[in-house]
């Protein structure tokens, strides 16, 4: 009995001693920086979660798990580099789970593979990329180029107008008060964005749908087109626009009493032609399979 | 933006008929009086005729390749969305992906053929596409059946836009839209490739 009592003992040492090994471990450091500088952060596989504030200074806290080797960080010449690294041909890609705060009018550049990628209250330009993480973001006014693979997108602006360039091959993207320009692809995910006051649009899809819900900014341009996703476009604009919708077989529809017309007597294909207001902007919408509704924003 | 508005984005735009800026007729009228005048009478006077058809078919076939090459030009550089193709844009021949991710061979197509022209982009398109296969095997399981799924899609597309051109080959929709599902095709090829490169330097 005694014995058993002792190897129960020696086995839960064991397990314990095994789990802090395995259990993650802890890593601060804050380094001083320009205001204005730039911040890259790479991280493959956990979480990167970065926040603007109104200290010169990077922060960094993270929690590591046993696959990871260490953090490097460096700050020089206003570029501060934060890199979360692995064991060499270790095979295994262990997590890191990154707070950064940074200085909010830098430009940030975060490069992940399957980690997560949130952002707010960053003022500068962002430059985000994943493969298969999803990617989060505050918009203001700086610009955004965002790329990801599989992973969704969400981004939330403040109306504040920026060049907006994003892509995805499959992960859906999220837009909301957008502003400025955007120029979006995807093949295969959906598009679904409402947009404050945009300048220039240009979307496109293979096989996802758009849905749109937006103010154009007077002699705005708009242009969407998918092969065979669904096209859902609700938009005013100031000085009205000109609007040209054509697809080879989907359905056209609109909101305003105008009726798409056949491009040919015997074969498929229709266009949908016609002016809002003074006919300042430009809508054009296309899609050769996919159904097509154009009407006035609610 | 600004271009756009001067660029021709639909055929419709295009003036339907350009009238000559002077009367052709009277011209080849005495050409054709011409040519009948030096024929020999009954027996052979249907020799001119016959060769008059044969040249007017091989002007007709002529007139055909022009209308098709200026509707590919039209396609290629003057319609939005279809930007001069660089060598990373520049579509090219399909390779088709098959649902379960192995590429299933060059299969290269009359509307392929057509858009083919920078071999530089060739080039890069068929390295893209001979390290696709090991870049899908490096992903998680989920990233690769979504990016294996949306290449099919790529693939789709181009199959139903070809064949809907095969049905109306002058349609400048179609033709925009084939050369947009080319070019996006390059973005997610060039995207996985570069998505493989993002861990190696952490």
């Amino acid at each position: 009995m005694r014995n058993a009592y002792h190897l129960s003992a020696a086995l839960l040492m064991l397990i314990a001693s095994a789990a802090v090994s395995a259990s993650d471990r802890d890593y601060d450091r804050t380094v001083a920086a320009q205001p204005h500088g730039v911040v890259d952060i790479s991280n493959v596989a956990g979480r990167v979660e970065v926040r603007g504030w109104d200290r010169a200074e990077v922060s960094v806290h993270g929690e590591l798990e046993e696959g990871v080797e260490r953090v490097d960080v460096s700050s020089e010449g206003g570029r501060t580099i934060i890199k979360v690294v692995l064991p060499h041909n270790s095979g295994r890609h262990g997590e890191a789970q990154l707070k950064v705060q940074i200085p909010k009018g830098s430009e940030l550049d975060v490069s992940a593979v399957s980690a997560d990628v949130a952002t707010s209250g960053v003022q500068g330009m962002q430059r985000l990329s994943a493969v298969s993480g999803d990617v989060s973001a505050e918009l203001y006014g700086g610009d955004l180029e965002l790329k990801t693979v599989s992973g969704d997108v969400h981004l939330k602006g403040h109306g504040q107008p920026a060049k907006l360039h994003v892509s995805t091959v499959s992960g859906d993207m999220h837009l909301e008060h957008g502003a400025g320009d955007l120029e979006a692809g995807t093949v295969s995910g959906t598009l679904v964005a409402t947009l404050d006051t945009a300048r220039s649009v240009r979307v496109r899809s293979t096989s996802g749908d758009l849905r749109f819900d937006g103010r154009l900014a007077h002699g705005a341009s708009f242009d969407a087109s998918t092969v065979s996703g669904d096209l859902n476009v609700r938009a005013s604009a100031d000085g009205g626009f000109a609007f040209e919708v054509s697809s080879f077989s989907g359905d056209i529809t609109n909101c305003f009493g105008v009726k798409a017309e056949r491009t040919s007597q015997y074969g498929p294909g229709s266009v949908l032609q016609g002016t809002r207001g003074e006919g300042a902007g430009h809508v054009r919408l296309k899609t050769m399979s996919g159904d097509v509704q154009l009407c006035d924003r609610t | 933006m600004t271009q756009d508005s001067e660029r021709v984005s639909s055929l419709r735009e295009l003036p339907r008929a350009i009238e000559p800026p002077r009367d052709l007729w009277p011209q080849i009228e005495a050409n054709l009086n011409a040519i009948q005048a030096a024929a020999p009478p009954a027996p052979g006077a249907m020799i001119p005729l016959r060769r008059n058809g044969a040249r007017l078919r091989w002007l007709a076939a002529a007139a055909m390749v022009a209308c098709v090459a200026v509707g590919v030009w039209i396609g290629r550089s003057i319609l939005p969305g279809s930007a001069p193709l660089t060598a990373r844009q520049t579509p090219t021949q399909t390779n088709s992906v098959t649902g379960s991710g192995t590429l299933a061979g060059d299969r290269a197509t009359a509307a392929d053929v057509a858009y083919v022209s920078d071999p530089r982009y060739q080039r890069q398109r068929a390295a893209l596409l001979r390290s696709l296969q090991a870049q899908l095997a490096s992903m998680p399981p989920e990233t690769r059946d979504k990016v294996t799924s949306s290449l099919a899609a790529i693939e789709k597309a181009k199959a139903d836009l070809e064949q809907a051109l095969g049905k109306d080959p002058g349609n400048a929709l179609l033709q925009e839209l084939l050369v947009n599902t080319y070019q996006d095709e390059m973005r997610v090829l060039t995207d996985v490739h570069e998505s493989s490169n993002t861990g190696k330097g952490i």
